[in-house]
């Protein structure tokens, strides 16, 4: 039950306090941190996918003008410094003896400037002794492959299996068996701010202070300090402001460690700042994924069961946050999305491959399943001549369903599926479209539209026994002696606008102005632990924490207010900064004097009460918050060219309560943008051998104002359990908008009966399918 | 090293002299932040796609990634330190961008804002689809681009009430 009665600030367009010091120049980034004597680093990285080092001369480089040092992966090994990937298994920061990926780093070049250390990475003399690459997944598993890691035992790294009994049997007696494979690209996230990390080291103390640009500063901490070797107390993580993460900066990096290390070594501020085409061959690469699934109906549209076997290429190395797992095992709980079946089946394959390490990208999970869960019912539609939106509402866990037990296991809490699809498909103009489609087609144009009713599983608690990811965040609140208020929460922003919506929902329950509430995060020495801005749950965990918090802190401060108002709590109001009695408004104390009691005047306070004002909580959620919502849009085929316009697009999105709607459309409109770039623009491609295809943004065309649809936003609003009935959004976006338009595009081509397995739907890929397909029927 | 390696240079940024010796190799944007001091241009790619990086060199955009610092010399140079109109106040550019949520990780946001001077300087009253072709030379990763065009839309509906100040 919502702890926010009456909100003034909740559910407010309130703009943002941070803006102020982006809109003028003077938010820090890593990089515009500089200590007075910054020693600047330089990688020098594998140009082969896979390859044995036969020798590595570092002599001319550490001769070189400004140079300090050359770090080896030898050096590394020899001091047993190895950061953890999946299930603790030790990664090497840099390649000692094999290089498995073109980008893998190999040494790093200290010098007193970032172009001496890259002119001097050019003279590392290095000798290569090319092997077999090991690129498509499926080519990986196959008998006889080469290895694309020479210590593994296999190229299967990962390998999860769950066919429930009557899956079989389910199939047998349906009528319709829909089959499809289908294919997601490789991506990378490429917030706009690369990675980068200041490293600085306090000899004989032994502290290690860190500034970088990471989602997660406690755990940014913990990789450091047990891959260096320190106690926790003497690593000191601060993330300053962060220029976008989408997934990538969560987690521990080569570069980081190296980076700390040598800071460590050299006892110097030392730093790093990625450059563009190092970001893209070494941040997190994402989905690329293979769904071989298959769903059974009965004719009259009831939607059975469903079975997907699902590939996935971890890259190089397991990592701790590897895709290969996340991608697949995430998708697996939720395959059948908003719809009811009966059984779910699932075999899901990580292989390892000589490419860059599969990581986290917003949505993780959701681009490729939703693609699943919405093209199987598509198809099945079809053959069933069912009509797409009456098959979706038939399917739909209802109203009188929640809490939904799937048969995955998971609990789906109340949301508005069938209220969000029938919104959207008003709104979008389902009803009329078919008429819509036949004008355009008698113009000579095509245009289809597409839906894509989504569920997300956000704001993950205790969702396994011992959830690999912390299952809880947390907050601290204090009230200063003024009566203004502080709070530090375990959450980062890397864009989401944490300072504005937390101090929004602090500020309801103290009673106090918007703008007396300071919200701060990021400094492991001062935050509270937590696991930091993954999984749409800052608002959800991180908020309902600065809730709970803020909430016993208003119980303190009524205790002292009914000490020295001489009145009961139950008649005391809280607002306008003051605590008064309800219908007296004279008999009033203000926080401020609340707060010098507080902090200077024992004798005041009541008898036995602790001095300060001060609370904290860790809030642990349920173990998955659902929200749920519906894109739909319309969009034009140009038959000549293959080029796809977007000619309208809905969004209904049930986050439960709503902090602030101008965060929430922020998120929306971002994500479908990212949707486009998903479906019509980016691709990671790799050549046969290895070689990446798109190391620039000349190459990785990223969605530009001029490729953005204008995106109509509607709320319904079904509130969660959590303290403040929020629900995380903000990966719902890409988790719904590529199924969304893949769908549309192909609805524009039932004349030709084209349906895609593979992304991104370039005008190539397009013009090819118009091509293939037979003539207009 | 063929050449010389360093030369002095001299231009005007944001209305103050500015005077040192630099690296001739040495981009804009690599002087502005490192010797001039101001860090709110950003470099997002450093080969001239993103536009993170533009500021006004003698009134027109440029991606200072690719300018070197010495074809500077004598130049006037705006950032966007130099937007506001005074301390404690915003350009109607800025104003606007923080009225529409028109930035997210604020990281692209100092070379829209550039970018956006520009387009307002040349077209005061630009179509929306003016507005688009104009940035989509500036990547914004977070935002969609919805909002900042619907800013730049009211702060040229301000300027143009405040008589074209700029």
């Amino acid at each position: 039950m919502s702890v926010l009665s009456a909100p003034r600030f909740v559910g407010q367009r309130i703009r943002r306090v941070e803006d102020p010091r982006f809109l003028t120049g003077r938010g820090r980034y890593v990089a515009d941190h500089e200590p007075v004597g910054t020693l600047h680093v330089a990688f020098l990285r594998s140009p082969h996918a896979h390859a044995r080092i036969t020798r590595l001369d570092p002599g001319p480089a550490e001769r070189a003008a400004g140079v300090v040092a050359v770090l080896t992966g030898q050096e590394l090994e020899a001091a047993q410094i190895r950061y953890a990937g999946f299930a603790g298994q030790p990664i090497a920061p840099l390649a000692v003896d094999e290089v498995l990926y073109v980008g893998h780093p190999i040494a790093a070049v200290v010098a007193h400037s970032r172009r001496q250390a890259e002119d001097a990475v050019e003279l590392i003399a290095v000798d290569y002794e090319p092997l077999p690459a090991v690129v498509d997944p499926l080519a990986a598993l196959a008998e006889g492959a080469p290895l694309a890691n020479s210590r593994a035992a296999s190229n299967v790294c990962f390998h999860l299996e769950h066919q429930p009994a009557e899956i079989d049997q389910l199939f047998q007696e349906a009528d319709l068996i829909v089959r499809e494979t289908f294919r997601t690209h490789r991506q990378t996230a490429v917030p706009m701010e690369p990675r980068g990390i200041l490293a600085t080291w306090e000899p004989v103390a032994g502290m290690l202070t860190v500034i970088g640009s990471s989602q997660w500063a406690h755990g940014l901490r913990d990789g450091l300090a047990a891959a260096l070797h320190l106690s926790q107390s003497k690593v000191r993580v601060v993330v300053p402001d962060v220029g976008g993460g989408f997934g990538v900066k969560y987690g521990i990096y080569p570069e980081d460690v190296a980076v700390a290390y040598l800071a460590t070594r050299l006892g110097r501020a030392v730093k790093w700042v990625s450059d563009r085409i190092e970001a893209m061959i070494s941040d997190f690469h994402a989905r690329d994924g293979i769904h071989m699934a298959e769903a059974a109906f009965r004719k009259d549209g009831t939607y059975l069961a469903i079975r997907d076997r699902m590939v996935s290429p971890a890259g190089a190395f397991m990592l701790d946050g590897s895709a290969a797992v996340l991608e697949t095992v995430i998708g697996s709980l939720v395959l059948p999305g908003p719809y009811k079946v009966q059984a779910v089946g699932f075999t899901i394959d990580g292989v390892l491959t000589n490419t860059t390490p599969l990581g986290t990208y917003r949505g993780v999970w959701g681009p490729a399943a939703t693609w699943v869960q919405e093209g199987l019912l598509e198809r099945a539609a079809e053959k069933l001549g069912l009509d797409r939106v009456q098959m979706r509402l038939q399917n739909m866990v209802r109203k009188e369903d929640f809490p939904y037990h799937s048969p995955t296991g998971v609990v789906y809490d109340p949301g508005s599926y069938q209220e969000s699809l029938k919104l959207a498909a008003e709104r979008i103009g389902y009803a009329d479209f078919a008429r819509e489609k036949a004008e355009a087609a008698r113009q000579g144009r095509l245009i289809g539209l597409g839906i894509a009713a989504f569920i997300e599983p956000t704001s993950l608690g205790a969702w396994q026994p011992e959830p690999p990811t912390v299952p809880y965040e947390s907050a601290v609140v204090r009230m200063e002696p003024s009566g203004e208020v502080l709070v530090q929460v375990s959450v980062n922003s890397h864009g989401q606008g944490h300072e504005t919506t937390i101090a929004q929902l602090v500020a309801d329950v103290l009673g106090v102005d918007f703008s007396a509430v300071a919200v701060r995060f990021g400094d492991t020495a001062a935050a509270p632990f937590g696991g930091g801005t993954f999984g749409s749950r800052s608002i959800t965990v991180g908020g309902g924490a600065a809730l709970e918090a803020a909430t016993k802190l208003r119980e303190k401060v009524l205790a002292i207010a009914s000490h020295l108002l001489e009145a009961a709590v139950e008649d005391l109001e809280i607002g306008d900064g003051a605590v008064a009695v309800k219908g007296v408004p004279a008999r009033r104390v203000t926080l401020g004097e609340i707060g010098r009691v507080a902090y200077w005047i024992p004798g005041k306070m009541p008898p036995g009460m602790e001095m300060g004002l001060e609370a904290s909580s860790r809030y642990v959620p349920p173990p998955m918050t659902f929200s749920n919502g519906c894109h739909a849009v319309v969009v034009e085929v140009d038959p000549d060219t293959g080029r796809v316009k977007v000619l309208r697009y809905v969004v209904v999105e049930d986050c439960g309560t709503m902090v602030n709607p101008n965060i929430v459309e922020g998120q929306i409109v971002g994500g479908v943008a990212q949707g486009v770039g998903a479906v019509f623009l980016e691709e990671m491609g790799y050549s046969d051998d290895g070689q990446p295809w798109a190391t620039t943004l000349m190459d990785y065309h990223l969605p530009l104002a001029s490729d953005v649809p204008t995106v109509e936003c509607l709320h319904l609003e079904t509130p969660s359990s959590t303290p403040g009935g929020m629900k995380g959004m903000g990966e719902s976006a890409m988790v719904a908008a590529p199924a969304a338009l893949i769908g549309a595009v192909e609805d524009a081509l039932s004349p030709y009966g084209v349906r895609f397995q593979r992304l991104p739907l370039t005008p190539e890929r397009v013009w090819q399918a118009i091509q293939a397909a037979s003539q207009p029927k | 090293m063929n050449g010389e390696a360093e030369r002095t240079v001299a231009f005007t940024v944001n209305g103050s002299p500015w005077r040192g010796t630099v690296e001739v190799r040495q981009s804009l944007a690599d002087v502005l932040r490192e010797a001039v001091g101001l860090t709110g241009t950003h470099l997002g790619c450093e080969h001239g796609v993103c536009g993170a990086c533009t500021v006004l060199v003698d009134g027109r955009p440029v991606r200072s990634c690719l300018m070197l610092a010495v074809q500077a010399d004598g130049a006037q140079i705006l950032t966007v330190e130099g937007l506001a109109p005074g301390p404690d106040q915003l350009h109607p550019l800025q104003e606007a961008f923080w009225n529409h949520h028109a930035l997210q990780c604020g990281f692209c946001t100092p070379g829209m804002l550039m970018t956006a001077w520009a387009l307002l300087q040349e077209h005061p009253q630009p179509t929306r689809a003016e507005i688009q072709t104009w940035l989509s030379g500036n990547i914004c990763r977070c935002t969609g681009y919805q909002n900042i065009v619907e800013a730049v839309e009211e702060a040229a509906v301000r300027m143009a009430g405040e008589g074209g100040r700029a």
